[in-house]
């Protein structure tokens, strides 16, 4: 039976469908980062059995955002945007939006995480991918 | 105890030489990169045989460059090698080669960047760390971003940024060795196409193929080798630094500019003010408001002011990119850097001819690179 897999299961679990970010927390110092690595900290240096997972939650503050018009890149179809949201946990992400244009983004927009389907893979299984989107403001 | 440049023996640059800067051709990187070397050695009326040492400021050629090109100059087995520093190649081949004499290894040493288009093979994608947006953020994209940022924090327009580019085209029509030798209007800047966010194509600078050469020497080779004195340039500074841990979405070019600069300006003994000639790497339009922000020429935001005020124009208190910049002259990778150098020199010798900035005395040249580091010298005429 065809299930959802994520498209990079090392940066977010699709358990959720507002998928927290796989950071990773520095035990020596308390540096927290994205995207994840275990080679040693780059704040402080400490070596990888100091390095601890750390759950950032999918939501924070768009601080940026382009439209990509062109790009040369196999299989990356434009118009996309990117947009660069500082999460509430503290670090900053660079991460595709789920509108395709900038049409009614603002800087300072809330934003949160969300799962989008972007094809299927050989096993016939749905791939899904993290994107951001605009929070809408709840009356 | 460690010394700076300015506390060690005197460096001087004695001679410089250019291929252009044009798109990629059938011309081999061997005939670019002698090209330059050639009318450098002619500039400094030296001959190969003088030159103690040589480096060559590549990203892209691969393993071994030198020799291949620099034996038909005659096979003299001197020390040479490639530098790789990303964007920053040529600038730290040059380092390089002011440390040879510098430190009196060498009396003469040759920094010669050449490149040509081709497939990078990169350290950070063999990092095997990956983030969200991979591929489909491209530096085009990365700087979009950094545009956006800017415009939204300093309430500035795309027409203040993409005056960045009328000027810099202005000043790459005077420069024989300019890939882009056409003046544009701000209409033509914005016209597009649009590449990535408020990025325009003419806001991006070309990357092509060329070559650029300097030849540095000390006091003593100066009078031995009857170089022309009065024509020579002192370097009273060469830093470089690399990036830290910023927080949140500062941008580390920026800051890396900031805290490189700073050390300059200290080892040079300068102020902003005293910077009559400067080149910075404008690959896009944002990046040379930046990095004049971050050198203190003006306020944080206040850059595109400067450059619409006309500030920063040949002619203005401090010419900013006159040779054309990387978006006029272009950006072929390795030789940017010893081209940016080469510019400084002109303009520090007062032969600069169109793109003269009156009574030049003091020039600082910046790079960064994909790493990220960040390079900076500063060059003086004290005669």
């Amino acid at each position: 039976m065809a299930e959802r897999v994520a498209a990079q299961p090392e940066l977010y679990s699709i358990s959720s469908e507002h998928p927290a970010l796989n950071g990773r927390r520095c035990v020596a110092c308390g540096y927290v980062f994205f995207p994840p690595q275990s080679y040693g900290c780059e704040s402080c240096g400490a070596l990888p059995d100091q390095i601890e997972p750390a759950q950032l939650a999918g939501s924070g503050v768009l601080n940026s955002f382009a439209t990509v018009h062109l790009h040369q890149g196999k299989g990356i179809e434009a118009p996309f945007t990117v947009g660069v949201i500082v999460l509430d946990d503290g670090p900053a992400v660079r991460s595709v939006l789920t509108a395709r244009t900038d049409e009614g983004l603002r800087n300072g927009d809330r934003m949160h995480s969300v799962l989008t389907t972007c094809g299927t893979n050989e096993e016939g299984n749905e791939v899904v991918e993290l994107r951001f989107t605009k929070t809408e403001a709840t009356r | 105890m460690k010394k700076t440049l300015r506390e060690m023996r005197p460096v001087y640059v004695v001679g410089i030489g250019l291929h252009r800067y044009q798109r990629m051709s059938e011309t081999s990187y061997v005939t670019l990169g002698l090209t330059a070397v050639r009318e450098a050695l002619k500039d400094a009326n030296l001959e190969w045989r003088s030159v103690d040492s040589a480096y060559t400021g590549t990203a892209l050629i691969g393993m071994a460059a030198s020799r291949p090109m620099l034996r038909h100059l005659g096979a003299t087995g001197i020390p040479m090698a490639q530098v790789e520093n990303a964007s920053a190649s040529g600038s730290t081949a040059f380092r390089q080669a002011c440390l040879d004499v510098a430190s009196g290894i060498a009396d003469v040493s040759l920094a010669v960047g050449v490149d040509k288009p081709g497939p990078v093979s990169s350290g950070p994608a063999k990092s095997n760390i990956r983030d969200l947006v991979g591929a489909r953020a491209v530096p085009f994209t990365h700087f979009a971003l950094l545009t956006n940022q800017y415009m939204n924090r300093y309430g500035v327009r795309i027409e203040d940024v993409a005056a960045v580019a009328v000027k810099n085209n202005r000043n790459g029509a005077n420069n024989p060795y300019a890939q882009r030798q056409k003046a544009v209007t701000l209409d033509e800047v914005l016209a597009g196409p649009q590449i990535s966010g408020a990025l325009t194509r003419l806001q991006c600078c070309p990357v092509g193929e060329g070559a650029a050469a300097v030849i540095v020497a000390s006091a003593d080779a100066i009078d031995e080798l009857g170089i022309n004195r009065s024509r020579a340039v002192r370097v009273i500074a060469s830093v470089t630094q690399t990036e830290r841990v910023y927080r949140g979405a500062a941008n580390f070019d920026a800051e890396l500019t900031r805290a490189t600069v700073a050390q300059a300006y200290k080892e040079a003994a300068i102020t902003p003010a005293d910077l009559d000639v400067v080149e910075v790497h404008d690959a896009f339009t944002i990046e040379e408001l930046l990095y004049a922000e971050m050198l203190g020429l003006c306020k944080e935001g206040e850059g595109a002011a400067m450059v619409t005020s006309g500030a920063t124009d040949i002619g203005g208190r401090c010419a900013l990119s006159a040779s054309g910049g990387l978006l006029a002259m272009g950006h072929p990778i390795g030789p940017t850097g010893a081209g940016q150098i080469a510019e400084i020199t002109r303009q520090l010798r007062g032969e600069a001819g169109a793109r003269q900035q009156p009574n030049a005395r003091t020039g600082l040249a910046h790079m960064v690179g994909v790493g990220a580091v960040c390079v900076v010298h500063v060059l003086q005429n004290d005669n």
